[in-house]
Parts: structure tokens; C-alpha cells; sequence
């Protein structure tokens, strides 16, 4: 019974190994690649062992604009961070703490908004921008992801909110203190870590995010994403250049994801499982 | 004697669900504003009127131009032309019909496959001694959180037929290469793997939350009863796991009918129109012909296809009562 026991825990051990091997093995062959000179690149069958070079993360920088699109990426992720992050908060300790006739519909309405397919509010947003004289503008796509993060944003932070217990700012306010002054200085600093993990969320998915940066930019204000495809060529693919543009876009998502790991599903189920 | 008491004022309508005696406590009479607005409107006001002007702006504007005829560029100004726009996307445009027939395929076998993959890893990782955990699930996220273009360029570079790496497996066994982004009988099934690739640790690690959540009392009545693991699984698992597969079907669905990235990362639609999404054959109709009218009418079918769907989802997760 025992040696039974022990052969089917081995046995559960190497099927999780071999799980985490396939679903590791194309990131591990991305990061080789973009280690490969294109000569070694292009060797086939692919050749495992090989000196490694730099080289293409050097290129990378030297032959395309990439710094200015890695700064963009930033400026726009940040602020847009920044902002869903700020309005959320507010909105969030509303619906924790109020209940007002419809806060249900409130709260129902902010998440349906969550399902819209981006492609079809890009068209009005798209003509809005360019009479706004904004396109291929940090501030319009700092616009959109601000705004289409915001009812993330509030959703999860509500359930951060709500674990706070209600007695904490109830006594602030019998003390004297305003809604405000408790929402500043009991509220936030309770839901620090909620913070964090929201904005954190918001950075990953506004830094992802392709089809607005696709449409509102052009060359001025281009993101990560979108510059990288612009490496697909006709004449065909630079993959080293390509394999190592794809390693610096998303080594620092899965530095904030070890960052989230505790909360990575309730952020990203929006907080319906915990 | 109380000196409040002749200033105390019913409750407003915010407070009731606060303590009552709070609610009772009047502002001293310096702080008191003119005008009262109730706390929670300064509050939600702010998003609330950001939301408005981003849903109900791009609704109304697109509606209005979904009933017009206007190609971007063009010298001519809007064209009224009524619902010619959705009578031509749902009577006469064949494409559409293909599109859809594409978008249904992706969305069910990809989201079908992830379930069901998700829920054998979710089972098998629950099966594991606790505390080792952590880092399997840290290790398996990692697709779900890359940049989705990433994807893209990964398994690009996997599919290539010249030099990726499933040629090389293929030819190893003795089998011809494939062009598998190039050839229509493979396309869309290539960028289904890359999307259960991406998303099936995200199922599995939502599958093992409801798991790990569940009560034990059930399984050791039904050990003492003599169920066996399969029955357990069949009469027990799953009812219990019902509400959280409906929440990650759910989300996945609303994110499937939104996939635009990874197929204009590795097929821009075709060969053909084999892997045109409803999202990208909008996409097209916008922003590379210009069609502006027509595109909205075709982003106004797909949300309608897409609220619909949800609100069937949102329905059964209110029976379960899970609050979403």
C-alpha cells in the first residue's frame, strides 16, 4: 500500500515536470534563439550547443529606434497606471462602502464594459483622436488604457476594500474625521498591498496591449508590441533581432508576475475567485 | 443634555448601512457644505463620468455611423444609408458568414480544449503534496503573462518551415514538413494550439483555486460510502466545480472573441480567409479599406454576438450565486 503510495507520487511528480517542461520549452527557445548568431540561427536542424552572443540585443538598440519605443511603452504604461489606479480607488471605496439604490447596476454595468471586444470601440475612439489632433500621441493611448483598465481596476480594488473592516473607518469618522481624511488615511494605506497589485495588473495589460497602440500611433509614439512586428518584413524575418526584441518586451512582465504570483488568479479572474 | 440634539437630522439615504449613530452625528457647523452632495457621488463620480464618456460616446457615435455610408479619405462626407450596412454584413456578404463560421471554431476549440487540458492539470496539481506549489504554478503562468505579440513570434518561430523546431520533431519521425501557417488545412488549428499554449495555464491555475477551496466533509462521506475515484469526480468534483469552470469559461470566452494579436502575428487572417476572426475582418474593413460605416455595423454585430453569450454565462453564475 505504501510503495504503491510513493510509485503514484513519483509518478504525479513527473507528470508535472513534463507539464511545466511543454509549456516552458517555446519561452526557453525564444531565449536561445536570441542568443544565436544568425548564422547559428539559421543552422538546421537547430543546434542546441553554441557560443552566445549579445549581439542581437546590441543591434537591436543600434539598427532601430528601440529605446525611444521602450520609453514609450513606459511613459504610457506608468501614467496610465497611474491614472485607472487613482480613479479606481475612489470608485472602489464608494461601492465597498456605500450602499446607495443601484450600486448592483453600478457595479454590473462597470464589468460589462470589460467585455466589449476592443474592435469595436477603436473606430469612434480612432476618429475622436484624430479630431483631437492626438494621434501617434502618448496622451491618446495613455487615454484609452487608462480608461479601458478603469473598471478592471475598481472591480478588483472593491474586493481589496471590502476586506478592510468596516470599523476601522467608522471609528475614524466618530473621531472626526471626513469620508476623505478616511478614505486617505485609514482606507489607502490598509489596501496598500491591493494597490500594488492593481496597478501592477494595469502595467502588464497596458503594456501588452496591441491593437490601440496599432491603430492610434504610428512612428512617433509606437509601443513595444507594435514595433516588433514591424520586424516581419516581406524580404523576411530577422529572428535574432526579433527573438531578442521578444525577450526585452517580456522579461519585465514576468518579473511583476513573480511580483503577483500570491494574487495572479484573483487578478485575473477580477477577483470572482480568490 | 446633549448639545447635538436639537441639530440631529434623519439619516440620509448613503449612511442607512453605516452605523446609525454616525449617520445621526452632525458635521460641526463650520464644516458643514452649502450644497450637499452625497459622499458616495464625489466618490464614484469620477469614474462613472469617465466610463459614460467612453462607452456611451463610441456607442452612440458608432451606431450613427453604422447607419451611414462613409469611406475614411474619401471626398464624400457621411451618406445616409439607414440599415443597408447590417442588411449587406447579414444578407450579402458571404465573407462575414465565413469570418463567423471561423471565430465560432476558434472560440470553441480553443476555449473547449483549455477547459478540459486546464482542469486534467488543475487535478493532477492538486494531487501534489502542498507546499512545493508555489513555484510549478509560478513557472506554468508565465505564457498567460507574456505579451501576447510575444506569443505570436514564439510560435512563429516554432511553426516556421525552414527552420522551426516542429518541422525538425516532424521530420525526425519520419514525416513530411509542414508549411503549418501557410497551408488551409492546418492554419487555424496552428493558431488554436498557440492560444491553448497561452491560456491553459491560466484555466489550471483557476481550476486548482476552486479545488483547493472545496470543502472535505463530501469526499470523506463519499469515501465511506465506497465512491470510487471516478464517481467522486462525477458526483462530487464537478458539481462543486461548476461555478468557478463557469467564471474561467466565461472569461476566456469574452477574451477569445477579442483575439486580434496573435493573428495578426501569425497569419494576418489567411491563408485565405482560414484564420480571419471577426476582429480582424472588422479590423480590415476599418483600417485597411476604410469602410468606416460598414466596420461599425460588423463591431456592432460582434458585440451583440458577445454580450450575448456572456449574459448567458452571467445567468447561470447568478443561479450559482457567485458574485462577479
Amino acid at each position: 500500500m505504501r510503495r504503491q503510495r510513493k510509485t503514484v507520487d513519483l509518478l504525479v511528480e513527473i507528470a508535472t515536470g513534463a507539464i511545466v517542461l511543454v509549456f516552458l520549452f517555446p519561452v526557453l527557445y525564444l531565449i536561445l534563439t536570441s542568443l544565436k548568431t544568425q548564422v547559428d540561427a539559421f543552422q538546421y536542424p537547430p543546434v542546441w550547443v553554441f557560443r552566445p552572443t549579445f549581439s542581437n540585443y546590441r543591434e537591436v538598440f543600434d539598427l532601430y529606434p528601440f529605446g525611444r519605443f521602450l520609453v514609450n511603452s513606459l511613459i504610457v504604461a506608468s501614467a496610465s497606471t497611474v491614472a485607472a489606479v487613482a480613479l479606481g480607488a475612489m470608485a472602489a471605496y464608494a461601492l465597498a462602502r456605500f450602499s446607495f439604490r443601484r450600486s448592483k447596476d453600478v457595479a454590473f454595468w462597470i464589468l460589462s464594459i470589460r467585455m466589449t471586444p476592443p474592435v469595436a470601440a477603436i473606430i469612434p475612439i480612432f476618429i475622436l483622436m484624430r479630431m483631437l489632433g492626438l494621434l501617434d500621441s502618448w496622451a491618446s493611448l495613455v487615454i484609452a488604457y487608462s480608461t479601458m483598465n478603469l473598471p478592471f481596476a475598481t472591480w478588483l480594488l472593491r474586493g481589496f476594500f471590502s476586506e478592510i473592516p468596516r470599523e476601522l473607518d467608522e471609528s475614524a469618522l466618530v473621531d472626526g474625521c471626513s469620508w476623505f481624511s478616511a478614505f486617505r488615511r485609514i482606507a489607502l494605506p490598509l489596501a496598500a498591498p491591493g494597490l500594488v497589485v492593481t496597478a501592477i495588473f494595469v502595467f502588464i495589460f497596458s503594456w501588452n496591449e496591441f491593437l490601440f497602440a496599432l491603430i492610434l500611433t504610428a512612428t512617433k509614439a509606437q509601443t513595444l508590441p507594435v514595433a516588433v512586428t514591424g520586424f516581419i518584413r516581406e524580404t523576411g524575418i530577422m529572428w535574432g533581432h526579433m527573438a531578442a526584441a521578444g525577450v526585452i518586451i517580456m522579461t519585465p512582465m514576468v518579473m511583476f508576475s513573480l511580483a503577483v504570483q500570491r494574487y495572479m488568479v484573483r487578478g485575473l479572474t477580477m477577483g470572482a475567485i480568490k | 443634555m446633549a448639545p447635538e440634539a436639537p441639530d440631529v437630522q434623519p439619516p440620509t439615504r448613503v449612511a442607512h448601512s453605516i452605523h446609525p449613530t454616525i449617520a445621526a452625528t452632525p458635521l460641526p457647523q463650520s464644516r458643514r457644505p452649502i450644497v450637499r452632495v452625497p459622499v458616495w457621488l464625489v466618490f464614484l463620480g469620477p469614474t462613472v463620468f469617465v466610463l459614460l464618456a467612453i462607452t456611451v460616446f463610441p456607442l452612440v457615435y458608432s451606431l450613427a455611423l453604422s447607419l451611414h455610408s462613409w469611406t475614411m479619405g474619401a471626398r464624400a462626407g457621411w451618406r445616409w444609408v439607414g440599415v443597408q450596412n447590417f442588411a449587406m454584413v447579414l444578407r450579402a456578404d458571404p465573407y462575414f458568414w465565413t469570418s463567423v463560421r471561423v471565430t465560432l471554431t476558434y472560440v470553441g476549440a480553443a476555449v473547449g480544449l483549455e477547459l478540459v487540458l486546464g482542469l486534467a492539470i488543475a487535478l493532477l496539481l492538486n494531487r501534489r503534496a502542498d507546499g512545493r506549489g508555489g513555484t510549478v504554478q509560478t513557472l506554468l503562468i508565465l505564457p498567460t503573462m507574456m505579451t501576447p505579440v510575444v506569443v505570436g513570434i514564439v510560435w512563429r518561430l516554432l511553426y516556421n518551415p525552414d527552420l522551426g523546431f516542429l518541422n525538425y520533431v516532424v521530420t525526425r519521425l519520419g514525416l513530411p514538413p509542414q508549411h503549418w501557417l501557410g497551408d488551409l488545412g492546418t492554419a487555424l488549428a496552428a493558431v488554436v494550439v498557440a492560444d491553448i499554449w497561452e491560456w491553459t495555464p491560466f484555466m489550471a491555475l483557476v481550476m486548482l483555486a476552486g479545488l483547493r477551496a472545496m470543502p472535505r466533509d463530501p469526499f470523506e462521506a463519499g469515501a465511506i460510502d465506497g465512491a470510487s475515484g471516478w464517481q467522486a469526480f462525477r458526483y462530487i468534483t464537478l458539481p462543486l466545480l461548476t461555478p468557478t469552470i463557469l467564471v474561467g469559461v466565461l472569461i476566456r470566452l469574452m477574451d477569445a472573441f477579442k483575439t486580434f494579436d496573435l493573428v495578426f502575428v501569425l497569419t494576418k487572417g489567411g491563408p485565405g480567409m482560414s484564420t480571419e476572426v471577426l476582429s480582424y475582418y472588422t479590423y480590415r474593413y476599418g483600417f485597411k479599406f476604410f469602410h468606416m460605416g460598414y466596420a461599425a455595423a460588423l463591431s456592432y454585430i460582434l458585440l451583440a454576438i458577445v454580450v450575448i453569450i456572456s449574459q448567458i454565462f452571467v445567468r447561470r453564475l447568478a443561479h450559482h450565486e457567485v458574485e462577479l
